[in-house]
């Protein structure tokens, strides 16, 4: 049992907070991703998690050993906290060959001779680099590297590992690959893992659940379904999903019985269901959010009067492959949909619908998620 | 097409013309080594012994072995000392990091800027305290202390590109600031350690003053004031002075052919990143 329980997490560097406040708990077995723009403090709380950095206030539970407590004065060694670190850079150490690299850690525990072959030939077994063992570093591949970086994190049976942006120097192709390899080879060993990356494909295909970090601070924790279905403010529905939410400023009016998001150059109404939740932010300014595969070109045609219909002018059609990317204008208002197909010419009108149950709607002055 | 093959050619040309000055004083300096003393008087410099002999180089050994012997002694072991001290708090000041590191590489910085002239009163006193006055440990000691103020700033600027991943692999692989080091750094540091090398042993072979200031005229003689010595006070047998110095260029001349390849190569290093 090997869960990771950090609380109240506090990191700056001279004037610059690198994480400020921090409560999580990884469960045992979890694939749990750090997920966030550069600079938002993911890697920092990453290395605290390592005993890398000395953190400023807070404290980091492995298992149910407390190995940093700023308050307590509490700061395990790395050696001691039972985790294994890959790096992005892979850092193999480049004057050792790659069963040396491998063999490395358990050396300096001074495992003996015989069990140290054992396990690294193993090890090298499992990550199909057994042929490989007498290389040098600089003669091998940006994938071969990296599993060897990943080989000297299994070989000596980790509580926790530790991933920062593993996939990012490999190329687009290697990256798809080894991501899925990465997610098996994780089921497979059953290792608690924290894995930090800015890629949001990455995030979502690996994780068990997510953490979004901006600026230090959490935006939102969950597993993908819920950060990319009930994202709790704007920066988490934009920064999840490509392309991109649509967002569109919005006032909320209400007419007779209904409510509708009036932006202007059309106006949405949302159905009969009545949302308690919006009932307070009558009259004010906010920000409606959805998704390109929520909106479609409408079935009829002349649906014009429909309640969530607007009529647009198609600017640019991308075939990505599998789908659509339609570039749209209502008014002066932009709109991104991924569709399967299209009739429509670029320049011409098009009606589109959008899913209503699929709306977003977030407060302007907050971006906090309203519904 | 004429003009860049024109320029071409009086490129070399000046090469050629600038090898010739450049090899100019070690021509005369081997020809005079090999004069007797009516050739000397009998012949320009540049000219080729009339009757060639070995007896100069002779006896000018023969006066300058046992300087030669102290100067290669406290030279080796003050290189090494002061590549080994420059190279641990490289690898300090780069990757641990304290409170205060910034500090003390600005005073390295400092020391390397303190002229030798500024500090021969109390090097002498210290050095007589410590008994070492006219001893090569005095010596050692001296260019150590010299020494490791440029050396740190050389070994600092290299493990500036080792990157701080490898050192923190290290660390959780469960290694420790020594072990890190032993293991990890310094079989990394061949590069820098030989730029270092050949920098402080040229200079400190080259020195006079401190030789001079510390061990005049004793047993620790460096070559450097043995060589000076050698011309009298009242007359200079130029074949016996050219012939010592011969001898004194020999082991800089010998580490500049065989590490050439890599001081290069290590120069190159701060340029071109990886």
């Amino acid at each position: 049992m090997v869960s990771i329980t950090i609380k109240n997490l506090t990191k700056t560097y001279g004037n610059t907070i690198a994480v400020k406040d921090v409560n999580l708990q990884i469960k045992d077995k979890e694939f749990f991703v750090f997920l966030g723009p550069s600079g938002c403090g993911k890697t920092t709380t990453l290395l605290a998690i390592a005993g890398l950095v000395e953190v400023d206030a807070g404290e980091i539970w492995i298992g149910d050993e407390l190995v940093t407590s700023a308050e307590q004065g509490i700061h395990k060694p790395p050696q001691e906290r039972g985790i294994a670190m890959v790096f992005q850079d892979y850092a193999i150490y480049p004057h050792m060959s790659v069963f040396d690299n491998i063999a490395f850690p358990l050396k300096i525990r001074g495992v003996n001779r015989n069990e140290i072959d054992e396990s690294v030939k193993k090890t090298a077994e499992l990550l199909g680099i057994s042929q490989l063992l007498n290389r040098k570093p600089r003669q091998l591949s940006g994938g071969q590297r990296q599993r060897v970086a990943l080989g000297r994190a299994i070989v000596r049976r980790p509580k926790v590992f530790l991933m920062d942006e593993p996939l990012a120097n490999l190329d687009a192709k290697l990256r798809v690959q080894t991501r899925t390899e990465l997610k098996k080879l994780q089921r497979e060993l059953e290792v608690t893992t924290v894995y930090v990356t800015h890629d949001q494909v990455e995030a979502m295909t690996m994780a068990d659940k997510i953490m979004v970090l901006r600026d230090g601070f959490i935006e939102q924790i969950g597993t993908p379904d819920e950060l990319y279905n009930h994202p709790s403010n704007t920066f988490v529905a934009g920064f999840i999903g490509s392309p991109e939410m649509n967002f569109i400023d919005c006032t909320l009016v209400e007419e007779g019985e209904r409510l509708s998001l009036d932006a202007k150059e059309f106006k949405i109404s949302l159905t009969d269901k009545t949302f308690p939740e919006l009932r307070s932010y009558i009259g004010a300014e906010v920000i409606m959010g959805i998704r390109p595969e929520d909106v479609y070109e409408s079935r009829s045609a002349r649906g014009t009067t429909q309640d969530n219909t607007v009529k647009m002018t198609l600017d640019l059609i991308e075939p990505v492959g599998p789908f659509l990317l339609l570039h749209l204008r209502a008014g002066r208002i932009p709109f991104v949909a991924t569709v399967k197909q299209t009739r429509a010419k670029v320049g011409q009108e098009v009606i589109m619908e959008l899913d209503l149950s699929k709306i977003h709607v977030f407060d302007k002055k907050t971006n906090k998620a309203i519904i | 097409m004429r003009f860049p093959k024109l320029g071409r050619v009086s490129l070399y040309v000046l090469l050629v013309f600038l090898v010739f000055v450049f090899l100019l004083p070690l021509w005369t300096m081997i020809t005079t080594s090999f004069k007797t003393v009516q050739d000397v008087i009998y012949t320009i410099p540049l000219e080729p012994p009339l009757s060639p002999t070995i007896e100069p180089l002779i006896s000018s050994l023969n006066i300058m072995e046992r300087p030669l012997l102290n100067s290669l002694t406290f030279t080796v072991a003050a290189t090494i000392l002061s590549c080994l001290l420059g190279s641990v708090n490289g690898y300090i000041l780069t990757k641990i990091r304290f409170r205060g590191s910034d500090m003390i590489f600005l005073l390295f910085s400092i020391g390397i800027f303190i002229p030798y002239q500024s500090v021969l009163v109390p090097l002498v006193l210290t050095m007589s305290r410590l008994g070492l006055y006219n001893s090569i440990g005095g010596l050692i000691l001296t260019h150590t202390a010299y020494g490791v103020p440029i050396t740190t700033l050389l070994f600092r600027n290299f493990y500036g590109l080792i990157p701080d991943s490898l050192i923190m692999a290290a660390k959780t692989d469960g290694a420790g600031t020594w072990t890190i080091y032993r293991l990890v750094v310094l079989p990394l540091s061949l590069l820098p350690f030989v730029v270092a090398a050949v920098f402080q042993f040229t200079s400190i072979w080259n020195d006079f003053l401190f030789g001079v200031t510390l061990a005049r005229g004793s047993e620790a003689m460096p070559a450097s004031v043995a060589l000076a010595n050698l011309k009298g006070t009242t007359e200079v047998n130029w074949n016996v002075q050219m012939a010592g110095t011969l001898w004194y260029a020999v082991p800089v001349l010998i580490i500049y052919v065989v590490l050439g390849k890599y001081l290069i190569r290590g120069y190159m290093t701060g340029a071109i990143k990886g």
